[in-house]
C-alpha cells in the first residue's frame, strides 16, 4: 500500500511538472515580451529592452525554467507584468472562490444526478423516460444559456439572489452562501444529469450482474438489494464520474465566473490570458493543475478502497 | 467547460455487444448501422436537423433576407416580427441571419475537433491492444496525464499563445479529448484484440497492422460513429463557450456564443433576445446526442435480474391472469407435502413467443430429479420459473407449480419472497459470478441467515462457520474473511450452495452447478449434494445437458426437447432403456457412453439443430431431426406412460420402437450426400451402416 | 476441389520419417520480472511428438497449461525455455513472416465457435483470408471456399452470408473449413468441441475424424474431457499444473491410467450408465484422492502430491522423472 502511494505521488508530481513546461512553453509563445506587455502601447524599445533583460527574457529557456520552478517550489510565482502584484497572493484570494464554486456544484450534481440516475433504473418505464428526457435537455443546454436564464428567473424576476459577485465566507457565511447559490445551481444542471446518466447506466449494469439473482433466491429485500449491493457495485464508475466532473468544474468554472462576476482563478486566467499577462497565466495553470491532480490521486485511493479485487493485490 | 468527455455511459453495454454479437441475421450488419439510426425517432429527427442546418447554412447568401451586418435601426431589440421572423439584437440586426450565417462555422469547426479526438483516441487504442502490455502501459500513463489536467485553463493557455485562431484551438481541444476517447476504446479494442478470429489471423500470418486494420478497426466502427457524435456537441458547446467569454471570432463576424453573451448584456430589458440563439445552439447539440444515442444503444442488452418498478407492476398483472385461469379451471388434489408437482406449466416472453410448454414432472421429497437435454430446450426457465426469477419479461403464462399447497405459478412476488431462500433455493452455473464480489464470503453468509432464521449476528456467525463445514470448507475461518475473487471455482460453489444451505430449503434448484468445474472437482460437489439430500431430506431440481451426471445422482429424470418434457421417468429406465428417440439419439451421441476398447469409429448425431420456438411444429418437435418420423408425427403427441414403471413418453412410435429395439444409426445427411464423390470415402459409409 | 488425393498423402509421408511436431523441455511464464519468475510456470519442462497421420490427445484440468502449450506452438504465447520443432525445422521463436512461410502446414480450430469468425465478414472472406495472404486469387480462393464449405456440410452459398446466420455446430464447421482450407498438415484444436451441444459435438468430432482419415492430418487434440480425446486420439498425454504426469496410447491411459492424478480423472468422469456410475462412484470415493486444494502450489517435487493419496516425503523432495511403467510414460514415484 504504501509502494502503491509513493509510486501514484511520484506519478502526480511528473504530471504537475510536466504540465508546468507545457504552460511555459504556451507562455513563451504568447505574442509580446514582458516589457512589451508591463509598460504597455507607447513604450520606447529602449525601456521594454531594460525591462526584458531585468526579469531575464532573453535568458536561455532552461534557465528561465529553472530559475521560475525554484520560485515556484518556495510559494513565488511571479509578479503580474500588469498591475505588479504578487501572483501567488493574488491566487491565493482566488482559489478559495473557484474551490467552493466547484466543489458546491460538484456537491450538489452528485447528490441530484446519482437521486435521479437511481431513481430511473430503480422505477424504469415513464420514471425513466423522463428522466432521460431531462437530462438529455440539460445535457444539451449550455451553462451559460441556463446561467443567464436563472439570472433573469431568479435574481431579477424575484430578487431570491443577488443576482453577481462573491462574498467571502470571512465577511458572512450566510451572504456567502446566498451569492454562490446562483453559480452552483447554473454549473450543476449539467453536472447532475452527466451523472445521472452515469449512475443510471452503471446500476442497470448491476442489476444484471448474476449475484443479483443469488441475493434475491435468498430472500434479500428489495430495498437492500438496491440499495446496498447494486448500489455498492455500481459506486465505482459513480465516483470515477463524480470526481471528472469535479476536474471539470474546477477548470471550467470560468463562464460562471464571468457569468456572475466571481473573482475566482478563471476569471484570472481569461483576463490574464486577454491581457497577454504572462506569469499569472503560467500561475493559474499550475495551481489549477496541482488541485486537479490531487483529486485524482484523493479518487484513485477511493477507487483502491471501494474494490476489493484492488484493495487485495 | 470540458468535463463531459469520460466514457459516455450508454456505451458500455454497447461495446460489449459490437464485440460479441448475437444471433439473428440482423446483427451482422452492424458495420452499418444505420438501420439502428433510422429506427429510433430521435436519430432520425437528429439528423434530418443537422442536415436542414448545414444546408441551410451553406446557402444562406441565396436565401436569407438580411446581411449579417445589415443594421435595422427602426427595429432594435426587437421580437419576432414580420419582417425579422426570430427579432433583431441591440444593433437592428436580423438574428435568424446571424444565426444561419455563423452555423456552417460552428459545424465545421467543431467537426476538427471530433477528427483530431476520435482519430487519435482511436489510433492509440488501437496501438495499445496491438503492441503489447509495454506499449499500454506507456500510452495509459500519457492519456492519465492529459485526463488529470484542467483542459479549460489550458485552452485558454493556448488561447493566449495562438490568439483566437478558432480551427487550431478546435484542433489542440481534440488533442485533449482524445484521451478520454481513449479510454471509451481501448477496453474494446482490447476486446476485439482477444477474439479467437485475431489468433487465427495471427496464426495465418497476418501482420500486427494488417490485424488491427482489417479485424479490429472494422469492430470500432459503431463506437466511432457514437463518439463522433457526442464529441461534436460537446465541441460545439465549448466553442459558443469560449465565444461567450469573448474568445469567439473577431468581432463583427457572428458567432453563436458570441451572440448569447450579447443577448446576455439586455436580459434586463430584452429577455427574448436569449431564445432562438439558446434554442438553435440547444437543438443542435440535442440532435448530435440523439444520433450518438440511437447508435450507441445497445441491441441485445442483458436482462435485468430484478426487473424494474414498473416492470414488476406488469408481471403481477400476468401473474394474476395466470391465478384466474387456475380458479377458474379447478385445481386436482393436493400433493403431499414437501412434494413439487408442477402440472402443465407454460413460460413464455411476455406477449411474445413460448418458450416452454405443458411441462408436468413431480418431485417427491428427498429424491433428486434432472431435467436434461440441450441448450434451447427450456430446462432453465422451468427451474427458474419453481423460484419466480425468470428474467425479465419472460412469465410463466400457464399452469401449476404446486409447492406445499400454493400454486407458485400465480403467486404474487411478495408471496414469493417469503418462499425463496426458506423453502426453495438455488445455485447456479458459476459460482463466481452468483457471489457478490463487493463483499465477503463471511457477510454474504451471515446477512442470509440472519434474515432467513432470525437469529443474531453471533449466532449467525457461528451457523456460517457450521455450514461452511459442512459443504466441506476445511479452513472455513478464512473463506469466510476472503472475497468470492479470492477463491477457486470450486470453492466458490461449495460456498455458493452453503448460501444456498442458509435457509434451510426443502427444495433446492441447482441450474447447471457443476458445468463450469473441473471433472474432478464436479465429482466432489456431487458427492457433496448426494450427502446433503441424505442428511436433509431435501429434493432437489437438478438442470444439467450430460447424462453423466443424471446417472451419477438423478433419481428420475425429465428429457426435454424444444420446451416439452418427451420423456420422463426413474433414471435407470430411461437411461439403460430409453424410450424417446431424442434420449437415444443423445446416448448413442455421448462419447462416455462409449469404453477406449470399443470406441466407434463414428459417433451417432442428430441432423439439423434444435428449433427456434417460433417454428416449433403443431405435432412432434422432434419429427424434422428423427430418424423414425412417419406420417403419424405430425399431429401433436400426447406424453403417455411409457410402459416401463411409471415412466412417460411422448413419442407416437414408442411402442413400436421397444418391440423393434431400433438403434440410432450413426450418420448425417450433408456427409452422406457427399460421400459418393470419390471411391475413397465410399469405406466410410459402408464403415457407418455397420 | 481441393481435397488432398491418397498419392499425394503416401509422398508427403513418404518424405517424413522424424515426427511431424516435437515440443522439448517446454517452459512458459506469464508475466514479466521478478515476480513472474518466483511464480511456478504454466508449463514447466513438456515433452511431446507427434507423428506424420497421428492425433495426440492433451489433456488437464483448468490451468494445467494445455491451452497455452496450443498457444505456444502456433506462436500466440511467448516461451521462456525449450524448443518446438515442425518437420524438424525449430519454430520456437518464428517471426510472422517466417510462420507466413510455413505455408499454412500448421493450423488451427479453437474453442468458441462465437469468436473464433469474424462477425463482420462473410463466411466467404473469413475462409479466404489465408489464402489470399498466400496470394491465390479471389476467384480460386472463393471456388475453394465453397468446395470446402460444401465438404464440412454447409450449403454452398453459406460463402455470403454472416457467422451471426449460422448456429454454434455450423460455426465450427466453418472454423475446421477455415483451418482446413489451404490443406495444413498439422491443426491444432484447442477445446474445439467444448462449446458445442451433444449431438452438434459429435457432428464435428465425426467431421474431424473423417477428414483426418482422408488426408491423413495430423491433430494435437486440446480437451479437458478425457472421453472426448479418446475418440480421437491414439495417444494421450495427461497435463497437471504444467507438467506431463502420464503420457501413453489413448486406450492404456484412460483404461489403465498408471498416475494417481489420471486414475483421479478418468474416475471423476460420468457416464451415463447409471448401475456402472455407482460403481465408477464408489472406485473414487475410495481412492482417497484428496480435494483441490485452495492452497498454491509450492514450487519443486511433484505437482499432485498435495492431493496424491501416495505421496511421501520422496514426492515433496524429488520431482518424478517420466518412466516407462506397462505401455505409458508416467511421471510418478509409486506408478
Amino acid at each position: 500500500m504504501a509502494l502503491f502511494i509513493t509510486k501514484r505521488l511520484l506519478m502526480a508530481l511528473a504530471t504537475v511538472l510536466v504540465v508546468a513546461v507545457l504552460a511555459f512553453l504556451l507562455v513563451h509563445a504568447m505574442p509580446g515580451s514582458p516589457g512589451a506587455v508591463s509598460l504597455g502601447a507607447g513604450a520606447s524599445q529602449e525601456a521594454i529592452d531594460e525591462v526584458n533583460a531585468r526579469l531575464g527574457w532573453n535568458d536561455p529557456l532552461v534557465v528561465q525554467f529553472v530559475r521560475w520552478l525554484g520560485d515556484a517550489v518556495q510559494g513565488n510565482l511571479g509578479t503580474s507584468l500588469i498591475d505588479g502584484r504578487s501572483v501567488s497572493d493574488d491566487l491565493a484570494n482566488r482559489l478559495p472562490v473557484t474551490a467552493s464554486l466547484a466543489a458546491g456544484a460538484t456537491l450538489l450534481s452528485g447528490v441530484l444526478g446519482v437521486a435521479l440516475g437511481v431513481t430511473a433504473a430503480v422505477r424504469g418505464g415513464m420514471v425513466d423516460r423522463i428522466v432521460g428526457g431531462i437530462c438529455g435537455m440539460a445535457v444539451a443546454l449550455p451553462a451559460f444559456w441556463i446561467g443567464i436564464i436563472f439570472v433573469y428567473l431568479l435574481a431579477v424576476q424575484s430578487s431570491v439572489f443577488p443576482a453577481t459577485g462573491y462574498v467571502p465566507f470571512e465577511a458572512s457565511p450566510q451572504d456567502w452562501a446566498l451569492s454562490l447559490a446562483l453559480p452552483v445551481i447554473t454549473l450543476a444542471v449539467g453536472g447532475a444529469a452527466f451523472i445521472a446518466r452515469q449512475t443510471r447506466a452503471s446500476m442497470l449494469e448491476a442489476l444484471q450482474q448474476e449475484h443479483i439473482r443469488t441475493l434475491r433466491a435468498t430472500a434479500t429485500p428489495t430495498w437492500k438489494i438496491l440499495y446496498v449491493h447494486a448500489l455498492r457495485y455500481a459506486s465505482l464508475p459513480i465516483v470515477a464520474g463524480i470526481a471528472l466532473q469535479f476536474i471539470g468544474l474546477f477548470g471550467g468554472s470560468v463562464i460562471a465566473e464571468q457569468l456572475f462576476a466571481m473573482p475566482g482563478l478563471g476569471q484570472a486566467v481569461q483576463t490574464s490570458v486577454s491581457t497577454h499577462d504572462a506569469p499569472s497565466v503560467q500561475g493559474v495553470v499550475v495551481i489549477a493543475t496541482v488541485v486537479v491532480v490531487a483529486v485524482n490521486l484523493v479518487l484513485e485511493l477511493a477507487t483502491k478502497f471501494l474494490d476489493p479485487k484492488l484493495r487485495a493485490s | 467547460m470540458i468535463p463531459n468527455v469520460a466514457p459516455a455511459p450508454a456505451d458500455s453495454t454497447a461495446a460489449a455487444a459490437a464485440a460479441l454479437p448475437k444471433s439473428g441475421p440482423k446483427a451482422a450488419f452492424t458495420k452499418v448501422s444505420a438501420h439502428r439510426l433510422f429506427a429510433s425517432p430521435g436519430g432520425v429527427a437528429g439528423v434530418l436537423w443537422l442536415a436542414a442546418l448545414v444546408v441551410a447554412s451553406l446557402t444562406a447568401p441565396l436565401w436569407l433576407p438580411f446581411k449579417t451586418e445589415d443594421q435595422d435601426f427602426t427595429a432594435v431589440l426587437s421580437g419576432p416580427t414580420a419582417a425579422h421572423w426570430l427579432g433583431t439584437d441591440e444593433l437592428g440586426r436580423d438574428l435568424l441571419s446571424r444565426i444561419f450565417a455563423s452555423a456552417a462555422g460552428t459545424l465545421g469547426t467543431s467537426f476538427i475537433t471530433v477528427i483530431v479526438a476520435v482519430g487519435l483516441g482511436t489510433i492509440l487504442a488501437m496501438a495499445s491492444a496491438a503492441l503489447g502490455d509495454r506499449v499500454e502501459a506507456v500510452i495509459s500513463r500519457v492519456t492519465e496525464i492529459m485526463m488529470s489536467v484542467p483542459g479549460t485553463v489550458i485552452i485558454l493557455a493556448v488561447i493566449g499563445a495562438v490568439g483566437t485562431n478558432i480551427p487550431v484551438i478546435m484542433a489542440i481541444l481534440g488533442i485533449l479529448i482524445s484521451a478520454g476517447i481513449y479510454r471509451v476504446m481501448l477496453g474494446q479494442a482490447k476486446s476485439l484484440q482477444s477474439q479467437l478470429y485475431v489468433d487465427a489471423a495471427k496464426v495465418d500470418g497476418v501482420s500486427t497492422l494488417g490485424i488491427s486494420l482489417r479485424h479490429v478497426l472494422p469492430g470500432l466502427t459503431n463506437t466511432i460513429v457514437v463518439q463522433s457524435a457526442l464529441i461534436f456537441a460537446v465541441g460545439m458547446l465549448i466553442q459558443a463557450g469560449l465565444a461567450f467569454i469573448g474568445f469567439g471570432p473577431p468581432i463583427p463576424q457572428p458567432s453563436w456564443g458570441g451572440m448569447i453573451q450579447g443577448a446576455s448584456q439586455h436580459v434586463y430589458d430584452a429577455p427574448w433576445l436569449m431564445v432562438p440563439t439558446g434554442a438553435v445552439l440547444a437543438l443542435t447539440v440535442l440532435a448530435a446526442n440523439a444520433i450518438g444515442n440511437a447508435l450507441g444503444k445497445a441491441p441485445n442488452a442483458a436482462a435485468s435480474h430484478l426487473p424494474s418498478a414498473a416492470a414488476r407492476r406488469q408481471r403481477a398483472k400476468a401473474v394474476a391472469a395466470v391465478g384466474a385461469a387456475q380458479v377458474a379451471a379447478g385445481t386436482d388434489a393436493p400433493p403431499a407435502k414437501g412434494q413439487l408437482s408442477v402440472r402443465g406449466l407454460s413460460v413464455g416472453v411476455d406477449g411474445g413467443p413460448r418458450l416452454v410448454t405443458d411441462v408436468s414432472f413431480d418431485v417427491e421429497q428427498g429424491t433428486v430429479l434432472g431435467l436434461v437435454g440441450e441448450s434451447g430446450c427450456g430446462k432453465t426457465m422451468t427451474a427458474l420459473s419453481l423460484l419466480g426469477l425468470l428474467p425479465s419479461g419472460v412469465v410463466a403464462t400457464g399452469g401449476q407449480i404446486l409447492w406445499n399447497g400454493k400454486n407458485l405459478a400465480a403467486a404474487t412476488d411478495r408471496e414469493m419472497e417469503a418462499i425463496r431462500g426458506r423453502d426453495i433455493a438455488l445455485i447456479s452455473q458459476e459460482p463466481m459470478r452468483a457471489l457478490d464480489p463487493m463483499f465477503t464470503v463471511g457477510y454474504q453468509l451471515t446477512s442470509a441467515i440472519r434474515r432467513l432464521r432470525k437469529v443474531g449476528k453471533a449466532e449467525a456467525r457461528k451457523e456460517a462457520r457450521s455450514l461452511l463445514e459442512k459443504v466441506g470448507i476445511v479452513d472455513a475461518g478464512r473463506i469466510l474473511k476472503t472475497y468470492p475473487h479470492q477463491i477457486s471455482g470450486g470453492m466458490a460453489q461449495r460456498v455458493a450452495i452453503a448460501l444456498a444451505l442458509s435457509g434451510r430449503p426443502r427444495l433446492l434448484v441447482a441450474d447447471e452447478p457443476t458445468t463450469a468445474l473441473d471433472v474432478t472437482v464436479q465429482a466432489e460437489i456431487l458427492s457433496l449434494l448426494r450427502s446433503l439430500v441424505k442428511d436433509t431430506g431435501m429434493s432437489v431440481v437438478m438442470v444439467t445437458h450430460d447424462l453423466g451426471v443424471v446417472a451419477d445422482i438423478c433419481d428420475q429424470v425429465a428429457v426435454m426437447y424444444a420446451g416439452q418434457v418427451v420423456e420422463n421417468g426413474k433414471t435407470a429406465n430411461i437411461l439403460d432403456n430409453p424410450r424417446h428417440p431424442y434420449t437415444l439419439a443423445l446416448l448413442a451421441a455421448d462419447p462416455h457412453a462409449n469404453h477406449a476398447a470399443d470406441m466407434p469409429e463414428r459417433l451417432a448425431t442428430i441432423s439439423g439443430q434444435v428449433p427456434q420456438p417460433k417454428d416449433w411444429p403443431t405435432g412432434c418437435r422432434f419429427m424434422a431431426r428423427c430418424q423414425f418420423a412417419g406420417s403419424a408425427c405430425a399431429a401433436p403427441v400426447p406424453l403417455l406412460p411409457s410402459g416401463s414403471e411409471d415412466g412417460l413418453v411422448r413419442c407416437v412410435k414408442a411402442d413400436e420402437l421397444a418391440v423393434e429395439g431400433l438403434e440410432w444409426v450413426a450418420t448425417e445427411v450433408p456427409t452422406h450426400r457427399l460421400l459418393d464423390l470419390t471411391p475413397t470415402r465410399t469405406n466410410v459409409v459402408e464403415k457407418d451402416m455397420a | 476441389m481441393s481435397i488432398a488425393t491418397p498419392s499425394r498423402q503416401e509422398s508427403s509421408n513418404a518424405v517424413l520419417d522424424g515426427p511431424m511436431l516435437e515440443v522439448k523441455d517446454l517452459v512458459v511464464r506469464y508475466g514479466r520480472g521478478r515476480k513472474a519468475a518466483a511464480a511456478p510456470a504454466a508449463v514447466d519442462g513438456v515433452s511431446f511428438s507427434i507423428r506424420p497421420g497421428e492425433t495426440v490427445g492433451l489433456v488437464g484440468e483448468s490451468g494445467s497449461g494445455k491451452s497455452t502449450i496450443g498457444k505456444a506452438i502456433l506462436g500466440l504465447q511467448k516461451t521462456a525455455g525449450g524448443t518446438i520443432s515442425y518437420q524438424g525445422k525449430e519454430i520456437t521463436h518464428a517471426g510472422t513472416a517466417e510462420r507466413r512461410s510455413l505455408g499454412g502446414e500448421l493450423r488451427a480450430v479453437f474453442q468458441d465457435p462465437n469468436s473464433s469468425l469474424n462477425p463482420r465478414n462473410t463466411v466467404g472472406a473469413s475462409l479466404a483470408e489465408p489464402l489470399r495472404l498466400r496470394g491465390v486469387s479471389a476467384g480460386d480462393a472463393r471456388a475453394k471456399a465453397e468446395a470446402m464449405l460444401e465438404r464440412v456440410g454447409l450449403p454452398r452459398e453459406a460463402v455470403d452470408r454472416y457467422p451471426s446466420q449460422f448456429s454454434g455446430g455450423q460455426r465450427q464447421r466453418i472454423a475446421v473449413a477455415r483451418a482446413l482450407i489451404c490443406e495444413p498438415k498439422l491443426v491444432v484444436c484447442d477445446e474445439a468441441v467444448s462449446a458445442l451441444d451433444l449431438s452438434t459435438q459429435a457432428q464435428v468430432l465425426n467431421l474431424l475424424a473423417d477428414l483426418r482419415d482422408e488426408r491423413g492430418l495430423s491433430y494435437l487434440f486440446i480437451a479437458h474431457d478425457i472421453s472426448v480425446v479418446q475418440f480421437l486420439a491414439q495417444r494421450v498425454v495427461v497435463l497437471y499444473r504444467g507438467q506431463v504426469m502420464e503420457s501413453g496410447p489413448a486406450a492404456a491411459v484412460t483404461e489403465n491410467p498408471k498416475h494417481p492424478f489420471t486414475q483421479a480423472l478418468v474416475a471423476a468422469s460420468p457416464v451415463p450408465r447409471p448401475a456402472e456410475q455407482a460403481e465408477r462412484r464408489t472406485l473414487r470415493e475410495s481412492m482417497g484422492v484428496r480435494t483441490a486444494s485452495s492452497v498454491s502450489a509450492t514450487p519443486g517435487g511433484c505437482p499432485f502430491r498435495q492431493r496424491c493419496p501416495l505421496a511421501t516425503e520422496l514426492c515433496a523432495a524429488e520431482r518424478p522423472a517420466l518412466r516407462t511403467v506397462g505401455e505409458s510414460d508416467v511421471a510418478c514415484h509409486y506408478a
